[in-house]
């Protein structure tokens, strides 16, 4: 008797546990459901995803039709050429920038040193928006609309950077760096060649941050760009929906084709970039 | 070997010494280009915009000081108290949604116990998270679409009649804080997951052990545990939500008739289609304040809760 009652329950147990498991893995299709549609919507002729009620698979598999449309009604190449070049610099900028501060701020004593750390930390407290139309005004004094410096304005240096490269550095033991001194090592040379090798984990996810970030940026060059040539993807994006009529099989091909680069990034360094969204997100 | 030993630390005490005043220099030189930067990009617009808040004039016209005007513009201005009121709407339905999911997702992950499958469900729960936000509605624009849409498709299974979903005024706001669920559950889902992992299992089998249920374990021993990361996450929802912009923009642009206009998009409207630059920047201001005190709160609340 007692011995049924505890395979009943055994039973009843995995039973729950599997319920909860498959709540799971469907909450996850869910989640994968709006990428699936856009995915299958970009293979579809404009009738077929006019079709009421509506079919799953488009009519031909490979028709790629729409993503040739898209270059040809737009620049679509350039608009990936200006995101991935103004990401790209201020990836590169950012790096260097904010690990060179992060080494002052770590390994150095300055007057004012905790004023100015503490000061940089604020900023991750501003809302971007709370700065920019003094920006703007600043940009258009200087003649910097439409210009690719105009664009990176706000993002050469990252103040996150600068955070989570005081982090790292101060991690490491002085000892190696008071070797390299005494072995004669020029300051610009230990940085260089001591420290920067030391905190790669970190530069690495400072950088996918960065590019992340400044690729998915919208608000900054909507305000800063009107001109065709300087567009960046997410503007190319947009600028399907303020079209009167909305041709979804156009757009979901042109939102397919800013999200792969990064999705190949993600399923690439899926734990690394979990990893640097969550602390910037904590952080910033 | 001793004496060798000695010149070494002699050398290093030395070099040391002298080093100080040009150590100083070198580490200010290694932050310097960053200080500058922020003062001229962050800092110098920051006290521009509350410095513009009590100015008129924009694209052209002369700048001219107004006092408090330009507040007393806004705050009367029943439209903007519309906006704000949209805002927290989304607010409301967004954020304890997000993070109650989240939990509940995060708690069931925890109980898988193959890492690798783990692994792919939460980086799944993530991915919404790598793409722009322009990109999302976009295609959330097009589920949403009311006569071909996916949406209507699936209610159609339950019987549910077509719903007009962003094109409906009552709808608008639902259908948005849903995109924002679906956008960031994957967040807080792995904050959690992470703080779940670190609870020694022994907790939880004690409690068992002495008679509890899982749901009196749950709620008396797994979640005070949590309450930091509840806390930290709600707040950093809150403040997402609030800046909530680039989905409206592109979805419905604030339409229909204004009931998902928010308060970025008065920002912006104000800003930069009528360049209004004195009412814009009471907005910035008032954006910056009420972010600052939500941070301010975490800052107390965090305080408290620890040890």
């Amino acid at each position: 008797m007692e011995k049924q009652h505890d395979s009943y329950l055994r039973i009843k147990r995995k039973f729950i546990s599997w319920i909860l498991t498959a709540l799971v893995v469907s909450g996850a299709v869910l989640m994968l459901m709006p990428f699936i549609w856009m995915f299958l919507t970009s293979l579809k002729r404009p009738e077929e995803i006019l079709r009421v009620p509506l079919t799953f698979l488009p009519d031909r598999l490979f028709n790629l039709q729409n993503y040739f449309e898209i270059f040809k009604r737009q620049p679509f190449h350039l608009y990936l050429w200006n995101t991935f070049f103004v990401s790209g610099v201020s990836t590169i900028t950012s790096l260097i920038f904010s690990s060179m501060a992060g080494y002052g701020f770590a390994k150095f004593n300055f007057p004012g040193k905790e004023f100015w750390f503490f000061s940089i930390i604020c900023i991750l407290m501003v809302p971007f928006q709370a700065i920019v139309i003094p920006l703007y005004q600043w940009v258009v004094q200087f003649g910097l609309i439409n210009t690719y410096i105009g664009l990176m304005i706000p993002h050469f240096i990252s103040a996150f950077g600068v955070f989570l490269m005081r982090e790292a550095i101060a991690n490491i033991p002085n000892d190696y760096i008071d070797a390299a001194r005494i072995d004669g090592s020029s300051e610009i040379g230990i940085f260089f060649r001591i420290i920067l090798p030391m905190v790669k984990p970190s530069l690495a996810a400072l950088a996918i941050i960065k590019f992340l970030w400044t690729w998915n940026e919208f608000f900054w060059p909507l305000v800063i760009t009107n001109s065709e040539e300087m567009k960046v993807i997410t503007l190319g994006l947009a600028s399907f929906n303020t079209m009167y009529y909305i041709e979804h099989n156009l757009a979901t091909a042109g939102a397919m084709v800013s999200i792969v680069p990064i999705l190949i990034l993600y399923l690439a360094f899926q734990r690394w970039m979990v990893k640097a969204v969550v602390m910037s997100g904590v952080k910033g | 070997m001793l004496k060798r030993e000695r010149i070494r630390g002699l050398r290093r005490k030395l070099l040391g010494s002298t080093l100080a005043g040009w150590q100083k220099r070198i580490g200010f030189a290694f932050v310097l280009p960053t200080i500058l930067y922020f003062l001229m990009v962050y800092f110098y617009p920051l006290f521009q915009s509350i410095r513009l808040s009590f100015y008129e004039g924009g694209m052209g016209r002369p700048e001219r000081f107004v006092g408090l005007k330009p507040y007393e513009m806004v705050f009367t201005d029943l439209f903007f108290w519309q906006t704000v009121r949209n805002t927290l709407y989304f607010v409301i339905l967004s954020v304890p949604m997000t993070v109650t999911l989240a939990l509940g997702v995060a708690l069931l992950l925890n109980r898988i116990i193959n890492h690798r499958f783990r692994d792919i469900l939460s980086a799944t729960y993530f991915m919404p998270l790598v793409i722009s936000l322009v990109a999302a509605a976009l295609i959330w624009g097009w589920i949403y679409q009311p006569i071909y849409g996916l949406a209507n498709f699936i209610l159609s299974f339950f019987g549910i009649k077509p719903q007009k979903w962003l094109s409906s005024i009552s709808q608008v706001i639902p259908s948005l804080a849903t995109i924002n669920i679906w956008l960031r559950v994957g967040f807080d889902t792995v904050i959690f997951l992470a703080a779940l992992q670190s609870i020694p299992e022994k907790l939880q089998e004690a409690a068992k052990i002495d008679g509890a249920r899982d749901s009196q374990v749950f709620r008396y021993v797994t979640l005070p545990l949590l309450n930091n990361q509840i806390i930290m996450v709600l707040i950093i929802e809150l403040i997402f939500a609030f800046k909530v912009f680039d989905q409206v923009f592109v979805t419905t642009e604030g339409g229909p008739a204004n009931a998902s206009r928010v308060i970025m998009m008065y920002l912006y409207d104000s800003a930069f289609k009528w360049f209004k630059f004195g009412e814009a920047s009471v907005v910035a201001v008032f954006i910056f304040t009420s972010l600052l005190a939500i941070s301010v709160i975490q800052w107390v609340f965090l305080r408290k809760t620890a040890y």
